[in-house]
């Protein structure tokens, strides 16, 4: 047999070897066997010097040839080989993407504030600012600045929790006080109208107090929303406007508002503000007692002894005000069965929200 | 208020469409909570005639009768009452009827009694909701038609509101009021009777004129504007006649007896509270009878009309003879001149009174009248000698007798219509509406109010009747108007204010920060009571504290809520509790809320924000493929952690706290948190005495940070540092210490020897082991990082500066070195 034919040979017995390896280490054993330092295509290379010189340049060309043919093949075969593993390791590594995940766990907002949140937002972007206000008041801020002096009838529509006076104040009727836990947000307007410079455009939401025992639809403490507008030249018309766009921000672009007129001390015309009833859509039902619609808040032009009072002069500027029960709104909207549920704490029913 | 339709029909006309009308009357103030159709209630209740009435065999009370009810054959009823006889016409229930009755309905079947069938009832006034008398059957007229529905009979088919009433409106707390504002509401024209009502006085007078034998005096012209007696002699009291207890029961009263329903029936009419005393109680020795209204004597004692004993203060007024109280002046009647049976002859008091007394007094004894409730919101002192008349001339229509000429009437304090005006323009400008003049006038007339254009253009000058106490200024005003115009006929707008911001205060931003990364660190937000247990404070241990007096409540409504809280924790652990009762082990809370607390001597208490967090149990349940760790201290000191990181707080410190400072937590477990000399709060595990207190178990890791001192301590804007270019090089070094060397200790050193080569150590293990590290020992394994800011460190550099660095840790600490 010639080296021409040798070679031949050689190369598809390695060609050979080549397509029958399994995988990359079989393949590189190959490639030692043959191009490593005592391959059998090295030592072809290596004897190249004891090849007659008439026959050189044949061989030569007959070993690079074949040298070339086994690397491309042991490259062709490494691609494959390591394809065919790769997709073996993914194939091996496929997991049930229906198991859970591993997540930390992210904490949640209490409803009420949530709601709060909520209305802040909407207000913030009307260019209203937040301003607080004192939940112990002094029955000047939470009445009598109000419009409310003393034995005013309004007085006994709220049932008033009073807090001991240690400064030695006496009271004009027996178990009242000078100092009590605030019914109404309102007293914080008193307090925006001495602190703060005109235009006033604030919202107030605070926590509020009322002798009222806890059952379904009571609490004794509960949320209220206060908003307050001082300007020049506000109308009963940007009163309605407001609340009207507020209303449908919150509970959504097809519920509609109704003014009743009401009674307030501390606005005049006052009103009170329904949505409709976003179960039946207005047409009457169990939610809604069949009006159609649900109260939401109370609200008024700002009575002008109350502007007076603070020092604003109600002939130059106007404004109104309006107060809006947190819990009745979120009940509204995610009907809470039970408002005590706010107060217990239980995990089970804060993680809902 | 309750108004019945069929009465006020009298005045105005009422729509026919009463959901209308209620949606109408909702929208301009007065709010209907209540519906009522009287009489629905009565279905198969007829008029009846017993045609025959025989003794029951087996007892010695009932009856056995054959009544006519209008169908073919008469039914049979035994029938218990004493005045139940034949040939009488009488109200009959009939089988299958449902009466009225406190739990909701009585229905009437087929029965026997003692062995005799009874197909139903003879009914009494009580028995069908008309009234009280339960003496014995409702004797019909004779011409009362057999079988005819009992409602009908009454005529009936009544429909009642229940109408909220606002305290400014006490001309609404009458019949004729709400008839002129219906006028008002559908501009239709209103009859109002008093006038006529009074001229029938003139032909039942008889008599010594009453001026001769009646004296009045009022010695505080503060507490009575006016007070005005009639007497009425030779009355005879009884049950009121149909119509009257109709009335009367239609707006909410009991009838009692015709002099009293009369009274109540004027009230109801005119709004004006009367009283009727029986004149001879009044009497002196003379026979003559002078009425005081005076100041009621501290520590006066009274039996009001409803037999209570009360004792007076002499912010109270009393209506009295010299010899004493007889009446508490606007608000009830005495019980010893109170009219009975026997009674002939009555003084009748109508008269006004101080709203401001009238309120106190009345919350003071915790007794609301019809009277107090109209008094307090005001009663109109100028026509009170024609409801007087009115009055009186009913109460001799009804009840006999005759009226003495004339009326006692001292009236110190004469209300004055205020004069007002009604600038048009400004009023559209205000409601952003354009109302035209004609219906502003159109309305304030038919509202009662005098209108006359004024010498201003475009200006109204308005006089306000006095029944409207609420009409004082030019704004009232506009609220009449606008709220009759209709508010939702006012195009809503936006305020178009140019210079308005809408901001955030710092103190939100805080709020906002510490939500957030309280959230983003696993807690749920929650809310609890600020009123807790006076106990509270001692069941956390921390009586010994200095925590300020409690702020407490004059009116709780239990004891257990009755101071305002010092700290937000025993809300918390009482969740704490809830949640485990309730199988829930996993808890991570928090709430931000206020706590109280006051001094000797002050009048309003402090408030402080604070924010305070449990957990307990672990972050979540063991998942397939992570288990995970009960909380225990370092779990609160990380969310602590977080918090200090968000707010950019700068040097916090974790400062141990030792039992008496703490002693709501477990000693050992417990730090102070402090940013730079400020004190944040507290972190810690909460003791396990505090923890059983609270029925909670044990363990709880707790925060309690006030907010004030986080806003104080957060930064706002935080200071670039470069991101290295150049490598660093880690250095792992464990230590072997004494137990007593903290990890704080050792940072420090190591920050301290370290230089600035020394970028950060990281502590990543503590181990303790008696044998191999020795009792009493740990050790602490720390990753130290070197690093240049502007070159690549060799490592003789690094070993040089570790050496240092180890030599003054084993120096400061006497740590060994572990390999």
């Amino acid at each position: 047999m010639t080296i021409i034919e040798e070679l031949d040979s050689l190369k598809q017995r390695v060609l050979a070897d080549i397509s029958a390896a399994e995988d990359s280490a079989a393949l590189e054993d190959v490639r030692i066997a043959v191009l490593g330092k005592s391959g059998t295509l090295t030592a072809y290379l290596r004897n190249m010097g004891n090849v007659p010189k008439e026959e050189k340049a044949q061989v030569g060309r007959a070993v690079n040839e074949a040298r070339t043919a086994v690397e491309t093949a042991l490259e062709e075969a490494k691609k494959l080989l390591q394809q065919q593993e790769l997709d073996a390791a993914i194939a091996s590594d496929a997991v049930d993407i229906t198991l859970p995940g591993r997540s930390q766990q992210i904490g949640t907002r209490h409803l009420i504030n949530g709601m709060i949140d909520e209305m802040t937002d909407v207000f913030l972007g009307l260019g209203y600012s937040l301003f607080e206000g004192p939940e112990v008041e002094t029955d000047y801020y939470n009445f009598e600045a109000l419009n409310a002096p003393p034995d005013h009838p309004s007085r006994s529509m709220q049932d008033t929790f009073y807090v001991k006076d240690l400064s030695g104040d006496g009271s004009a009727v027996k178990g009242e006080s000078d100092v009590l836990l605030r019914t109404q947000t309102s007293g914080a307007q008193v307090h925006a109208m001495e602190d703060c410079s005109l235009p006033i455009y604030i919202i107030v939401p605070g926590k509020v107090y009322r002798r009222d025992v806890a059952d379904p639809s009571h609490l004794p403490q509960f949320h209220q929303i206060e908003g307050l507008v001082v300007d020049k030249g506000i109308t009963f018309g940007d009163l309605k406007g407001t609340l009207d766009y507020a209303c449908k921000a919150i509970f959504g672009p097809d519920r509609r508002t109704r003014f009743r007129a009401h009674y307030f001390p501390f606005t005049e015309p006052s009103a009170e503000v329904d949505v409709s009833c976003g179960v039946c859509g207005g047409e009457g039902c169990r939610m809604c007692k069949g009006t159609g619609w649900l109260e939401l808040l109370g609200c008024g032009m700002v009575d002008p002894n109350v502007l007076e009072m603070s020092g604003i002069d109600p002939e130059v500027y106007s404004g109104f005000a309006f107060g809006l029960g947190v819990e009745r709104a979120a009940c509204l909207k995610y009907n809470v069965p039970d408002l005590r549920m706010l107060l217990e704490g239980d995990m089970r029913f804060l993680r809902q929200f | 208020m309750k108004l019945s339709l069929k009465w006020v029909g009298d005045y105005v006309d009422v729509p026919t469409d009463t959901q209308a009308f209620c949606d109408r009357l909702d929208l301009t103030g007065t709010g209907v909570e209540g519906v009522e159709k009287l009489g629905a209630a009565l279905e198969g209740v007829v008029v009846g005639h017993v045609l025959t009435c025989v003794e029951h065999p087996d007892s010695d009370h009932m009856h056995v009768v054959t009544v006519d009810v209008g169908e073919e054959e008469p039914v049979q009823i035994v029938c218990g009452a004493p005045n139940i006889a034949a040939d009488i016409k009488v109200p009959v229930a009939t089988v299958g009827a449902v009466l009225p009755s406190e739990d909701g309905g009585f229905k009437i079947k087929k029965s026997k009694l003692r062995g005799v069938v009874s197909c139903g009832m003879c009914c009494s006034r009580r028995e069908l909701g008309q009234g009280t008398d339960h003496d014995g059957i409702w004797v019909l007229p004779e011409d009362a038609p057999v079988g005819m529905a009992f409602t009908e009979y009454l005529g009936q088919g009544d429909t009642v509101l229940d109408l909220e009433i606002t305290p400014n409106r006490p001309d609404c707390l009458s019949v004729t009021g709400l008839a002129r504002e219906i006028g008002a509401m559908y501009q239709t024209p209103v009859a109002f009777p008093l006038q006529e009502d009074a001229a029938k006085l003139d032909a039942l007078t008889a008599g010594e004129p009453v001026a001769d034998s009646v004296q009045l005096e009022i010695t505080d012209p503060d507490r009575c504007q006016r007070y005005t007696a009639r007497v009425i002699e030779g009355v005879k009291v009884g049950p009121s006649p149909d119509w009257l207890a109709e009335r009367v029961v239609a707006s909410g009263a009991r009838s009692i007896n015709n002099v009293v329903d009369v009274t109540n029936y004027i009230m109801f009419l005119y709004g004006q509270p009367l009283h009727a005393f029986d004149y001879d109680t009044l009497k002196d020795a003379d026979g003559n009878v002078k009425v005081i209204v005076r100041p009621a004597e501290e520590g006066e004692e009274f039996t009001t009309l409803d037999g209570t004993d009360r004792v007076l203060t002499s912010d109270m007024t009393v209506i009295a003879t010299p010899a004493s109280a007889v009446a508490l002046a606007g608000v009830m009647g005495g019980l010893h001149s109170e009219v009975e049976d026997h009674t002939t002859s009555i003084l009748l008091e109508t008269a006004t009174f101080s709203r401001a007394h009238t309120s106190r007094t009345s919350r003071n004894l915790g007794l609301i009248s019809e009277a107090s409730m109209r008094y307090e919101r005001g009663v109109d002192d100028v026509p009170i000698a024609d409801i007087s008349a009115a009055a009186a001339a009913l109460m001799a229509e009804v009840c006999g007798g005759t009226v003495r000429p004339g009326i006692v009437d001292l009236y110190p304090v004469k209300s004055v219509p205020v004069p007002l005006s009604f600038r048009i323009q400004r009023f559209n400008a205000m409601m952003g509406a354009d109302i035209p003049s004609g219906f502003v006038v159109d309305i304030l007339e038919r509202l009662g109010c005098q209108v006359r254009p004024s010498a201003e253009d475009g200006v109204l000058d308005v006089v306000a009747p006095t029944f409207r106490p609420d009409l004082e200024r030019e704004i009232d005003l506009y609220e009449e108007v606008v709220r009759l115009w209709g508010m939702d006929r006012i195009a809503p707008t936006l305020p178009s204010s140019p210079d308005r911001v809408g901001t955030r205060e710092q103190s939100e931003v805080v709020r906002g920060i510490v939500n957030g990364t309280l959230r983003a660190s696993g807690m749920n937000e929650t809310m609890t009571y600020s009123f807790v247990e006076p106990a509270d404070v001692k069941a956390m241990r921390m009586d010994g504290l200095d925590l300020g007096m409690a702020v407490e409540l004059l009116n709780p409504l239990n004891a257990d809520q009755s101071v305002m809280r010092q700290t937000i924790l025993p809300g918390l652990l009482r969740s704490v509790a809830y949640n485990q009762h309730h199988g829930t082990k996993n808890i991570q809370l928090y709430e931000i809320g206020t706590v109280f607390f006051t001094a000797e001597g002050r009048k309003k208490p402090k408030e402080r924000t604070r924010v305070a967090g449990v957990l307990a149990g672990a972050m979540g349940e063991d998942g397939w493929n992570e288990k995970r760790a009960p909380f225990d201290f370092f779990d609160g000191k990380g969310i602590v952690e977080n918090l200090a990181r968000e707010l950019a707080l700068p040097k916090v410190r974790f400062k141990e706290l030792v039992p008496e400072d703490a002693p709501q937590l477990q000693p050992g477990r417990a730090a102070q948190v402090l940013s730079g000399g400020t004190v944040l709060g507290w972190v810690g595990e909460v003791h396990p005495l505090v923890a059983a207190a609270f029925d909670a178990e044990a363990p709880i890791v707790a925060f309690d940070l006030d907010m004030k001192a986080l806003e104080k301590s957060y930064r706002p804007a935080r200071d670039y540092v470069d991101v290295p270019t150049f490598p660093a090089v880690e250095v792992d070094q464990a230590f072997v210490v004494d137990e007593s060397v903290t990890h704080e200790k050792m940072e420090q050193v190591m920050t301290s020897a370290g230089g600035k080569m020394l970028e950060s150590v990281a502590l990543f293990d503590v181990y303790r082991d008696d044998e191999r590290v020795g009792a009493g020992k740990k050790s602490m394994a720390y990753r130290l990082t070197y690093r240049a800011p502007e070159r690549t460190l060799t490592s003789e550099e690094v070993d040089k500066a570790h050496e240092k660095l180890v030599k003054k840790v084993q120096g400061a600490t006497a740590a060994e070195v572990r390999s």
